[in-house]
């Protein structure tokens, strides 16, 4: 059982190594969210979870790559706080990658929904 | 430690692995980075939970590993090929030997003029900084006894001169072995 589990949490960890960047512009979608707000909310699923050393880092180069900005801003009394968001450039990339998502996922949907041994007839 | 020495502890190790990134930026990540430390406190206090400092700080991995992923594409831009790994290792040996050569010549001579200070206070008629050869150069050292050299320039003012010159020299080479210590650590490839 732990293989299995083993072997599943290696998955976890290269499947969101690859969707990360989707991950997080998808979150920040018509939303502004500062960085435990965001952490929280990736944490909530099942396959986004990650930490604070891994979504700073990334952050800090969505927005040196233009594609989130990210301002502080104080509420009353409240220490102000630092919130992020898709910029235009941000937005069109978004839509771009996740048309490929979801073209992958369709790929292998259709790839495990059809088995052998019958030829794979497209 | 309470839980701001703690932050405060990593925030300022965190600055100093970003040494690379300009003083803005730096203040910038360690701005953020407080912030969100201090909402994680908060929301632990709001929900009633126990606050555990490390827990919240280790999320963030050790100040070296975080400052890492921050200053990365400063160190390397785009990414070499795979090759000229060769080059980093050879980057890497000389600044290893630089940082040797430093410590042994700048600790020794910091060292051997201290020492040379207490001779002068244990024999202070063999050792000393005179003036020889009509005044056309400097004797440093310890002489024999009843050989004239010339006139003694310094005398007993070698004694505190000594010190602080050899004291200024071991801090000098501490001072560089930092330095170097630390772009050597920057430099090293991360796994």
């Amino acid at each position: 059982m732990t293989l299995t589990n083993n072997n599943e949490s290696k998955w976890d960890v290269q499947l969101r190594k690859g969707t990360l960047e989707l991950v997080i512009l998808a979150s920040l979608k018509g939303r502004k969210l500062y960085g435990l707000e965001l952490l929280n909310l990736l944490k909530s699923f099942e396959t986004t979870i990650l930490t604070e050393g891994t979504l700073y880092p990334l952050l800090d180069r969505l927005k040196r790559d233009g594609l989130i900005c990210a301002e502080w801003v104080q509420e009353g009394d409240a220490r102000p706080r630092k919130y992020f968001s898709l910029t235009s450039n941000g937005d069109e990339k978004l839509t771009i990658v996740s048309k490929r998502w979801r073209q992958s996922v369709e790929d292998i949907s259709y790839l495990l929904t059809h088995p052998g041994p019958e030829p794979l007839n497209r | 430690m309470n839980n701001r020495d703690a932050v405060h502890q990593y925030l300022s190790k965190l600055g100093t692995y970003l040494a690379r990134l300009n003083e803005a930026e730096v203040n910038e990540v360690l701005r953020e980075i407080e912030s969100h430390i201090y909402d994680s406190i908060e929301l632990a206090e709001h929900n009633s939970d126990p606050i555990n400092i490390t827990d919240i700080l280790a999320g963030f991995g050790s100040p070296r590993e975080l400052a890492q992923q921050y200053v990365e594409h400063i160190l390397e831009g785009t990414p070499p090929p795979k090759g000229f790994s060769a080059i980093q290792k050879v980057k890497q040996t000389a600044t290893v030997g630089l940082y040797w050569t430093t410590a042994i010549f700048g600790y020794f001579f910091g060292s051997l003029i201290i020492v040379s200070s207490a001779f002068k206070l244990a024999v202070p008629d063999l050792f000393g900084v005179w003036s020889a050869a009509g005044g056309n150069s400097i004797v440093v050292g310890l002489v024999e006894e009843n050989q004239q050299v010339g006139e003694e320039i310094v005398g007993f003012w070698f004694i505190p001169i000594a010190l602080i010159l050899g004291a200024l020299l071991i801090k000098l080479t501490h001072s560089i072995l930092r330095v170097l210590k630390r772009s050597e650590e920057m430099s090293r490839p991360s796994i």
